[in-house]
């Protein structure tokens, strides 16, 4: 359409106030929510969890519960009002006008029926169309978000395609009727970042090609940055700030919003160099919100007027709209950390310092078993599952190893193994010089002591009837480390020095927040003063601000205890922040190994240069290397012969032949500076001739 | 440039049985003329346009206040719209040309956009007019000047070659017949970052070629 023709906007809501009927009263979800959504239009909406940002979805396609129900204010869709709109009308809309995508693509679709069949319902249902109609329709669909093979796919059922596969059906599948409004919840989240980038991009052409308003719902600010024009900032069930997405970035007047980009690491800067700074306190409950600014607890500026006074919602003279009495004299380039969320200071790590891991080419190999009659009589051939490949590398100690890689690279497994849960097939692991390959039983006490693990899910690796104060005084009982008399002292010295308190001591795990109890997970790792500590993703299930707040723990334990760590996350700005050393896995091969600054600059490997290109950054100003992977990561039964990469590599071509080399040959090893090793065909001088994968914008 | 291009996607839809009040107001509030009609899954049944919904004022004067409400409230979309034969619509793969010709032979302002029998769209003499002006530069900052030139081949190309020999892009460009004079071609181009001098001097140096309007749009 002419851009010379204005059209009202999409969806508008006013003043929006969703609320729940509990027991005894009911509680205001969300309060005060306004914005609308142009045609052709991503419109962003971010916030900690529980901020209310998916109520806002359900209430739109009126999917609140029995319990739940807009209480104020008007919800339009192309100038009709849902809110009060039930039966067929409601349903007619629904179906035609607004598709819903969740986070998790493998609950959207039903597992037991092929994905043609869930897929041309829609069609055959909904519009009366032929079966066979249908079936091309879904077919020309399924090509348009780039599923490879979509005829072959129309006939499996959703666990037999990967997870970015099934979200593109989910996609797919809401696009079939040419919505006029396209809401996503989270649907990238459950994704590895190469997948993510691929989903976003396709998003972004979608809304381009149908002219479809997009509600986004996230609550990571780099994605926001990368697919919206205009984002709204949601605290508690208000939305605080809402503009552009270039003044939320480089001007956001909302003290929230500032304390928010304050928690995020910039790709690309570290932990000597920069600080992350987490927002003190929690986002309160909906039924116990304070009765002045619902941020006044939480916020640096607070001032009387904060405390009695509910702000409004008011535009200000540059268009954006913030919620705060004070906007216009706060000035984030001023703001000094306030004594309690103060970061510690880190030195610089001696990466010469004396290893206190060495690792020789680990390998770690699962026996697939076969269902033919040969196999179960152990005549068959032996498969094997090829988790880790030829690992090898040091820690020097007081260090930090980061491991990145996509799901499925053998990241977790290549930890499992050093802790001693899974066996080692062959290789060679020293820590502290004492071998650690054999079975864990065989295992010395002390050695158990001094190596321990941080889980990702802080709620399945409690005990839900043990106490906060029990569980972490089970290894200093096991161990011996401490007196029996003293035990209760130091737990709460632990407590404390995780900035818990005393009082958490008696509590069980389901009184405490996610963060909290991941705080309890990183206490009993450490109760044993372990000199190893391995944390396999332990921040990636936290918010933001909580996030900040863990990783600066840690990174002040390593500074006071001068512990070695082995870090894994998917996340590569938080590991580029938190590591001394980087290494980079893909299916069960390290491709690339060095000092972190060096993994984030040229040379690159092919494959850690694809990841950097696909991570979501939250600036709008930076440019991005445009790399899209192709397809997901092969299965580790059968790894691809050669290099392991070439399947998927996009700088095969460089080579001679179109890359025959990396089919045939196994890569070597290239020394590229003093310890960053690059496992990669392609000569060292071409790698370095690289661009840069991300540049800022000169304004 | 195909109506896909010029088309509104997801126009605001309504009903069959939705009252014709509602539509009226819907069409007011929303400041559109035209709203399709359409049953399950988008499948066009009919239009109603603002003058759908006009009563003639014969039809009114024999009742009186209270019968007019009553019969006001029980009219539904399905009565007062186009329906049939005078519905007429359009594919998304046609040519804006095509829509035109169609809209002015029946001397309509209005085409729902249709694919697989589903409503992708609808193309307005307003988005027809949105794009002729952007065809002539819109509002954009530059020379706009009209050129009478023989009707022959090879003329017009000459303004593009003279333009291009002194660096200048030309940001759009239009012609069509002369009225009444067919051995003429009238032609309108926009040049930006230009002076009015300078682009009048390159344009009549050609010869045959006759500036018949020169302006600055600031």
């Amino acid at each position: 359409m002419s851009e010379l023709v204005k059209a009202p906007p999409v969806l508008t809501l006013e003043d929006v106030a969703i609320a729940y009927k509990i027991r005894g009263g009911e509680i205001e979800a969300v309060q005060n929510v306004s914005f609308e959504i142009n045609r052709g239009e991503t419109h962003g909406i971010v916030g900690e969890s529980g901020c209310g940002k998916s109520t806002v979805a359900w209430a739109i396609v009126n999917f609140l519960g029995a319990n739940g129900y807009v209480k104020r204010g008007s919800i339009k869709f192309q100038g009709q009002e849902l809110v009060g709109v039930t039966g067929e009308e409601l349903r007619r809309l629904r179906g035609d006008q607004i598709a819903m995508v969740y986070q998790d693509p493998m609950q959207a679709l039903n597992p037991s029926m092929r994905l043609g069949d869930q897929m041309s319902e829609v069609l055959t249902v909904h519009r009366g169309m032929e079966q066979k109609e249908a079936e091309a329709r879904c077919i020309e669909m399924l090509e348009r978000v780039y599923m490879p093979d979509a005829a072959n796919v129309m006939r499996r059922y959703p666990h037999q395609i990967s997870g970015g596969q099934q979200q593109r059906v989910v996609i797919a599948t809401a696009l079939l009727n040419n919505p006029a409004l396209l809401i996503m919840d989270e649907p990238t989240t459950a994704l590895d970042v190469t997948v993510e980038a691929a989903v976003l991009d396709l998003i972004a052409e979608l809304r381009r090609d149908f002219d479809t308003a997009i509600m986004y719902i996230t609550h990571n600010l780099g994605v926001v940055a990368r697919v919206s024009t205009r984002v709204g900032v949601m605290y508690a069930g208000e939305m605080v700030e809402r503009g552009t997405v270039e003044q939320i970035y480089e001007a956001p007047q909302h003290p929230y919003t500032q304390g928010l980009l304050r928690c995020v690491p910039k790709l690309g800067s570290d932990k000597v160099s920069s600080m992350l700074y987490p927002i003190r306190g929690r986002v309160p409950p909906p039924n116990n919100r304070p009765t002045g600014c619902i941020y006044g607890p939480r916020c640096d500026y607070v001032q009387d007027r904060c405390r009695n006074e509910r702000p409004k919602l008011r535009q200000l003279p540059n268009g954006l709209w913030v919620r705060c009495h004070f906007a216009e004299d706060i000035n984030p380039g001023e703001w000094t950390p306030s004594e309690d969320i103060a970061p510690p200071v880190v030195g610089i790590r001696d990466l010469n310092a004396e290893p206190i891991l060495k690792v020789n080419n680990l390998k770690k190999y699962y026996e697939v078993k076969g269902t033919q009659l040969k196999d179960v009589l152990g005549l068959g051939e032996k498969r094997y599952v090829k988790a880790v490949e030829d690992a090898s590398f040091k820690i020097p100690e007081g260090t930090t190893l980061g491991v990145v890689g996509e799901s499925g690279c053998g990241k977790s497994t290549l930890i499992k193994t050093l802790i001693g849960l899974e066996d080692t097939t062959e290789g060679e692991a020293r820590f502290l010089g004492f071998d650690i390959t054999g079975p864990i039983s065989e295992r010395d006490q002390s050695l158990i002591q001094e190596l321990q693990m941080v889980f990702q899910n802080p709620d399945s690796t409690m005990n839900p009837s043990y106490t906060v104060g029990q569980q972490i005084a089970r290894p200093m009982q096991l161990f011996r480390t401490v007196p029996k008399a003293e035990i209760r002292a130091e737990v709460i010295k632990l407590l404390n020095s995780m900035r818990l308190g005393a009082n958490y001591y008696d509590r069980l795990p389901r009184q405490l927040s996610g963060g909290e109890k991941q705080r309890v997970g990183i206490a009993r790792a450490l109760a044993s003063h372990p000199d190893l500590v391995l944390c396999d993703e332990p921040v990636s299930a936290l918010d933001v601000s909580v996030q900040a707040a863990i990783l600066n723990l840690l990174l002040e334990i390593q500074q006071e205890f001068n512990t070695t760590m082995v870090f894994i996350a998917h996340d590569l700005s938080v590991v580029r922040f938190f590591s001394d050393q980087v290494a980079v896995m893909y299916l069960g091969q390290i491709m690339e190994i060095g000092p972190a600054e060096a993994i984030y600059t040229p040379p690159y490997h092919p494959y850690s240069e694809a990841l950097l290109s696909a991570v979501p950054i939250p600036d709008p100003t930076v440019q991005q290397k445009h790399i899209r992977l192709e397809g997901s990561v092969p299965s580790a039964i059968d790894p691809p012969s050669g290099c392991r990469f070439h399947t998927r590599c996009p700088r095969r071509k460089l080579l001679p032949d179109d890359g025959q080399i990396c089919v045939t040959d196994t890569p070597p090893w290239r020394e590229a500076a003093d310890g960053h090793r690059i496992f990669c065909h392609i000569p060292l001088e071409t790698l370095r001739s690289f661009d840069p994968v991300i540049s800022q914008e000169v304004s | 440039m195909l109506v896909k291009d010029c088309m509104t996607r997801h126009p605001i839809m309504i009903s069959p049985e939705t009252p014709a009040a509602k539509a009226q107001t819907l069409m007011i509030e929303n400041k559109v003329r035209h709203l399709p009609v359409v049953r399950d899954g988008k499948r066009l049944v009919g239009l109603i346009t603002r003058e759908n919904l006009m009563v003639p004022p014969s039809d009114l004067g024999s009742l009186n206040v209270w019968e007019i409400s009553r019969l006001l409230s029980n009219i539904k979309a399905e009565d007062v719209m186009v329906k049939g034969k005078a519905l007429v619509t359009i594919g998304p793969e046609e040519t804006l040309e095509n829509a035109a010709a169609l809209m002015i032979e029946q001397k309509i302002g209005c085409l729902p956009v249709i694919e697989d029998g589903v409503v992708v769209g609808i193309i307005t003499e307003v988005d027809m007019l949105a794009k002729l002006s952007e065809l002539l530069g819109g509002n954009v900052a530059g020379v706009r000047a009209t050129i009478r030139i023989p009707n022959k081949v090879g003329e017009y190309a000459k303004i593009f070659s003279a333009i291009s020999k002194h660096g200048w892009g030309i940001y759009a460009s239009g012609g069509a017949e002369t009225p009444k004079q067919p051995e003429f071609w009238d032609i309108v181009i926009k040049v930006r970052e230009v002076s009015e001098e300078d682009l009048r001097a390159v344009l009549e140096g050609i010869e045959g070629h006759k500036v018949i309007d020169i302006r600055m749009i600031p």
